[in-house]
């Protein structure tokens, strides 16, 4: 501080030694504001180099403290640290001298499945094969519950009764669920990847889990063993498509098929003696009618829809002489029955209903209850003609 | 001749007397003059803080062009020069303040000048 007041009086006095000189050199007093601004512009010098002085004492201070301290150096390295971390300005690389997409194309190896998995594709792949996060929890709580439908079939028929109609309203719920990782597995992203897969192990491993759930395209029947088949007969459409050969497997009212179709594929796959749709009295086996007014109320209920491809022709021209009558909904039914047939010899459903065949019997149904009997009614017309 | 000469003192004292005395009295006064101007600009300064914060720019503009940097290297010559464990202020002072005079960009000057010359036209007695 002492020094720091010395040198402040030793400028001071050199700048009073410059100043006076200056002054000598101007004998006149002259006003501050007037047009002649050298004083003004010598005070101006005087302020100005009075600031930067004060500048350069004060970095002198700062230094000289660092200095004293210890700090003053601290910031520098040595030459080898100084060119190590030299900025880099290569093209293709960073300022580091990393290269910008390394690690794009690498591939993973998991450590569940030990495949090699893409970079980015890494963490969903994860999620999936060590069961953790949301969608793996969900496919798995659908997979469960699937197996215990198949399961709960297989067991006793009397426990399908109850089981079922719990099963119908719980399908219901499964196949909104269902419904969008259908369209997932249908659209074009799933396809690419599948077709785009390198290795074999790859696509087959990946596909099969998910192929099992393909349910947009359905169930291929032939895998399925009759308890299966009813089992999910009971549930779903279960209607072949031409296409694939497969089940469908949306809900009853599902706005591809028709009633007939499924009554129909009903008679199909289960043969003569199956059951009929949920719904109907489960018994299953021939209706005895006694009267006309049990099948009035009976026939109620079915659905007399257009004829399944899976008909023979001539019913087919049969059943558009009641088609004609029947309203466009799908749900309206109307029955009319020509009296044309004789006895007709019924299986299933409407066995006995031979006689009341011969009255003319036109029914309008409202809102229909759950198919009865699908594949007997045709062959009704079958016999009439 | 000598009409004002200080009391005790007989013409034998000077040279010149009339030489001397309106040497002295123009000095005095010019002196007196600019040193109670000066003193009075100085003093506004201050008061409205204009001094602080002419210092701050000034720091500021200088350490944003570099100044500080190569004054600091200029520091350093000294130190190594008169060894770390010697080097006093005034060797930093002596060595290094004619050079930072001298180093202050010409922008930077020009700028403070226009300020300065502004505040005094501004405040002009």
């Amino acid at each position: 501080m002492l020094s720091y007041f010395l040198f402040f009086l030793w400028g001071h006095h050199l700048k009073i030694q410059r100043s006076i000189s200056d002054f000598q050199m101007k004998m006149e007093e002259k006003p501050l504001s007037g047009p002649d601004n050298t004083r003004l512009e010598a005070l101006i010098q005087d302020v100005y180099s009075e600031l930067v002085e004060d500048a350069c004492l004060g970095l002198c201070f700062e230094v000289h403290r660092a200095v004293k301290q210890g700090y003053f150096f601290l910031d520098e390295t040595d030459q080898d640290s100084i060119k190590e971390f030299e900025i880099v300005d290569q093209p293709g690389v960073d300022i580091f001298g990393q290269v910008f997409n390394q690690w794009k194309n690498k591939e993973c190896e998991c450590p569940n499945c030990k495949r090699f998995i893409a970079a980015s594709r890494f963490a969903p792949h994860l999620e999936k094969c060590l069961g953790m996060g949301r969608n793996s929890s969900r496919i798995a709580n659908r997979r469960l519950a699937t197996n215990n439908n198949i399961s709960k079939s297989e067991s006793d028929q009397e426990d399908n009764d109850d089981l079922n109609d719990n099963d119908w309203s719980y399908g219901a719920e499964k196949k909104a669920k269902k419904r969008r990782p259908d369209k997932n597995q249908n659209s074009p992203r799933r396809s690419k990847s599948l077709k785009h897969k390198n290795g074999d192990l790859g696509t087959s491993l990946s596909s099969d889990p998910y192929k099992q759930y393909n349910y947009n395209a359905g169930i291929s029947y032939e895998s399925l063993g009759p308890n299966e088949i009813r089992s999910l007969l009971t549930t779903q459409c279960g209607v072949i498509s031409e296409h694939t050969k497969k089940m469908c497997t949306r809900s009853h009212r599902c706005p591809q098929h028709t009633d007939d179709q499924r009554r129909a594929i009903r008679l199909f796959l289960l043969g003569p003696s199956a059951p009929t749709l949920p719904d109907a009295d489960v018994e299953g086996d021939s209706f005895d009618i006694p009267n006309g007014q049990a099948l009035l109320s009976r026939l109620q209920w079915e659905d007399f829809p257009d004829v399944s491809p899976t008909d023979s022709a001539s019913s087919k021209a049969s059943t558009n002489h009641s088609d004609s009558r029947r309203p466009k909904k799908k749900k309206r039914l109307d029955l009319s029955l020509n009296s044309g047939g004789g006895g007709v010899n019924m299986t299933g459903v409407s066995s006995s209903s031979s006689s009341s065949c011969q009255s003319n019997i036109s029914l309008s149904t409202k809102k229909k209850k759950p198919k009865t009997a699908a594949p007997s009614v045709s062959s009704i017309y079958d016999e009439l003609n | 001749s000598l009409k004002f000469l200080p009391r005790g003192l007989s013409s034998k004292h000077f040279v010149n007397e009339t030489y001397l005395q309106p040497h002295i009295s123009v000095l005095t006064n010019t002196m007196n003059k600019e040193a109670r101007l000066k003193a009075s600009i100085n003093q506004k300064l201050t008061e409205t803080g204009e001094r602080d914060r002419l210092k701050e720019l000034l720091r500021a503009k200088l350490t944003e062009c570099g100044w500080k940097d190569q004054m600091k290297a200029q520091c350093k010559d000294v130190i190594k020069q008169k060894g770390l464990e010697h080097v006093t202020v005034e060797d930093l002072v002596v060595e290094v303040t004619p050079k930072g005079r001298a180093l202050v960009p010409d922008s930077v000057k020009k700028e403070l000048l226009q300020r300065i010359r502004a505040f005094l036209t501004q405040h002009a007695s």
